[in-house]
């Protein structure tokens, strides 16, 4: 298999407080790895790691078999959580003071500069100093930023973060890009289970500093079976347990159970079943106040494997 | 050449920073103009202790023995303030070393030493002018030789007596040399007033402008060095903030080595002190500060000023390594730019307080500070009209101090700031 990172047993103390505890794992050249684990999991420290930035108490990094330390800068792009951007630069200027530190030859530069500019929507703002651009456009500024050298590996600190829908759209087109034309590998972190879902190849659940599960996301949804959930609140909650025994008479129920008041049913093709769910209620004589249908996703999975929900 | 491209990019960031980049030249201006209205007044109508040491051997000029010398002793010792009945000087004429002592102890503010040949020199200057005035076509092909004389002011350059004392004597000997010139030409052209056989008169006049020195005209080199050493708490706070927004880390990840940042990052602030010290020094003579050097002056200043300014850096990044955002570092900053304004002697002549001599000069405990250097090369040029043999002791022990605190800088902030965090 052909590896382009292998973290072999990091660990990270900061004055006894293990921020990354012995995590070793692989990154395949030209798939999109997905670290999924709540704030504070160590995400952001093994990325730091993994990039050269911090060095690990102990455990190493290779970078293609060579040491993190000793590669060439060029191989590695890292877009980080917080914006990195000089207040008082145009996006223009930004870009091309990164490629100059890259040694990206001027008129390569040039028309790298250009592409990313509309790729990412910011042809407008070019000449813009960075103060004055909105949120979203400032947080693609800043994936621009690490990739104006072309790097081999794109590393993506919660790369989501702060984005209104359509912002956040343009930016998981892109990363997917990244990946289907140009064969980059990206790193991406997140805590965001819709993100990690759709645009990872294999997700690695961390939780603590510790690896919970590193997997396919088709993997690992089905490790705790598959389907539609739907959700259902009661008018009256005291008669949850009845409408549940009611409803476990309907055909291709894979599950039904009650979480937190809440009625929670799992079952194939759920949209096409919910007039009998409906009657099922109904001839029970309470009434729906909430229902919502969604399809099974990775949470399911976070909580089946950590016992509880991601913090935010 | 990365370099260059950190340059650009720190010289839009300070320029585009409107609000930071007034502050930088904004606050040391009203400083100079607080200071200039304060003191621009002050030079106080007291005698000034001068020894005057005279070597002139005299001439012999219409079968006439005269001596320059003694005239221009004789000059010093009756000069009063303008409209006053106070001398401005109190003349002694001890011996060379015996002056050199009494400099050393500050029982004098200056010394005088009037050269062997003086009147021979100003002989050769009544000659001149009397040729020039009789037939001014053969002036120029004439033998008459011209015989230079240079009269030396000898003085701390620190010392805020001694610039007073010479910004009058500067005066002094220029309104002697010209009252000699004007006598020449009036007794040749009969002029009213002329007295024929007489070169020079021997009548003493108060002498117009002598109180213009002031303690402004020693403290405006002071503010504009303390303009610079302020500089090191803007550049802290620069490089704090660099690193605090992680932009730092987002260059360190790129082939930019700490050369490409503290070289690149060294020119716009190099850039910014020599606007300092122009802007500085046009409000301080806005306001009557008495420029006494030329435009070679002010290119000595802006080279002297680079070099103080290059001291701040190597300051800012000490600040900048112990600092972890960007408000400690403009505390810190703050906590050490104004004591070392201070102790440079930015505002008012420190005590003595040796701790040495250095190649044959005595050493101050606060010549350890590269900016004290600064300042007494600043003054010398720019109050005292002095040339780069003047300063180049100075310009020595600054440089050579700054590039001790550079290193010392730049291994601190590379040991917390440029390498991989562990």
């Amino acid at each position: 298999m052909d590896y382009i990172i292998i973290a072999q047993n990091i660990t990270k103390d900061f004055d006894g407080f293990k921020a990354v505890d012995g995590l070793s794992l692989q990154v395949k050249k030209g798939e999109v790895f997905g670290f999924l684990g709540p704030n504070g999991a160590g995400k952001t420290t093994f990325i730091n790691i993994m990039v050269g930035l911090l060095k690990p108490t102990s455990g190493k990094i290779l970078i293609n078999g060579a040491d993190v330390q000793e590669i060439d800068k060029e191989l590695i792009g890292i877009c980080p959580q917080e914006l990195v951007l000089w207040d008082h630069l145009t996006c223009k200027e930004s870009l091309k003071l990164m490629g100059d530190m890259y040694e990206v030859p001027k008129k390569l530069l040039k028309s790298r500069v250009d592409k990313l500019l509309k790729d990412l929507l910011l042809t407008d703002k070019a000449d813009t100093v960075v103060t004055k651009l909105s949120g979203g456009m400032k947080r693609r500024l800043n994936l621009a930023l690490a990739l104006v050298h072309e790097p081999e590996i794109v590393v993506l600190d919660e790369p989501s973060e702060g984005l209104d829908p359509q912002s956040r759209r343009v930016l998981w087109n892109y990363i997917k890009s990244l990946r289907d034309d140009e064969g980059k590998t990206v790193i991406l972190t997140t805590h965001l289970m819709d993100e990690a879902d759709k645009l990872s190849d294999r997700v690695a659940i961390i939780d603590h500093g510790k690896l919970i599960r590193l997997d396919t996301t088709e993997n690992l949804k089905k490790e705790i079976g598959e389907g539609d959930v739907v959700e259902m609140k009661l008018s009256k909650p005291q008669m949850n347990m009845k409408v549940i025994e009611s409803l476990k008479s309907i055909q291709q129920i894979i599950s039904v159970l009650e979480v937190d008041g809440v009625i929670n049913l799992r079952a194939m093709d759920a949209v096409g079943k919910l007039p009998q769910i409906m009657d099922k209620v109904e001839s029970t004589g309470v009434q729906i106040s909430d229902l919502s249908v969604r399809q099974n996703t990775l949470e399911d999975v976070f909580i089946e494997l950590t016992g509880s929900s991601l913090r935010e | 050449m990365k370099f260059l491209s950190i340059a650009i990019k720190d010289l839009r960031e300070i320029l585009r920073d409107r609000r930071g980049f007034f502050f930088i030249l904004l606050f040391p201006m009203l400083l100079i103009v607080v200071f200039g209205f304060a003191f621009g007044g002050s030079g106080g109508n007291t005698p000034h202790n001068l020894a005057v040491i005279n070597y002139d051997q005299g001439f012999v000029l219409n079968n006439q023995s005269v001596n320059f010398g003694n005239n221009l002793t004789q000059t010093l010792e009756n000069a009063k303030y303008s409209n006053s009945n106070v001398s401005l000087f109190n003349v002694s004429q001890p011996s060379e070393s015996n002056a050199d002592q009494q400099l050393k102890q500050e029982k004098i503010d200056a010394e005088l030493i009037i050269p062997q040949n003086f009147s021979q020199a100003t002989v050769s200057l009544i000659n001149n002018t009397i040729l020039e005035t009789t037939n001014p076509l053969t002036a120029s092909s004439s033998n008459t030789p011209n015989i230079t004389s240079t009269l030396i002011i000898r003085g701390d350059t620190g010392s805020m007596d001694f610039g007073t004392t010479q910004g009058i004597l500067v005066g002094l000997l220029s309104q002697y040399k010209n009252g000699i010139v004007i006598s020449t030409q009036n007794s040749i052209r009969g002029t009213p007033g002329a007295q024929p056989t007489e070169y020079l008169s021997s009548t003493v006049e108060p002498i117009a402008g002598t109180a213009n020195f002031t303690t402004f005209d020693y403290q405006a080199p002071g503010l504009i060095v303390f303009a610079i050493i302020l500089l090191a708490t803007t550049i802290a706070i620069s490089f704090t903030r660099e690193i605090e927004r992680g932009t730092l880390a987002r260059l360190r990840l790129s082939k930019m080595r700490g050369f490409d940042l503290l070289f690149g990052g060294m020119i716009p602030w190099s850039l910014i002190v020599v606007a300092q010290v122009v802007i500085l020094l046009i409000v301080a003579i806005a306001i009557g500060f008495n420029w006494q050097g030329g435009i070679n002056s002010i290119l000595l200043a802006i080279l002297v000023g680079v070099i103080g300014g290059i001291a701040s850096i190597s300051l800012a990044m000490i600040i900048a390594s112990f600092a972890k955002n960007d408000r400690q570092a403009a505390n810190l900053g703050t906590l050490i730019a104004v004591p070392v304004s201070f102790l440079a002697g930015a505002f008012f002549q420190l005590p003595q307080a040796s701790i040495g001599t250095f190649m044959g000069q005595s050493f101050q405990i606060y010549d350890i500070l590269p900016w004290t250097h600064t300042i007494d090369a600043l003054r010398t040029v720019l109050t005292y009209g002095g040339g780069w043999n003047d300063i180049s002791y100075q310009v020595g022990l600054s440089v050579l101090l700054t590039i001790i605190l550079f290193i010392i800088g730049v291994a601190l902030f590379s040991r917390t700031s440029l390498r991989a965090e562990s």
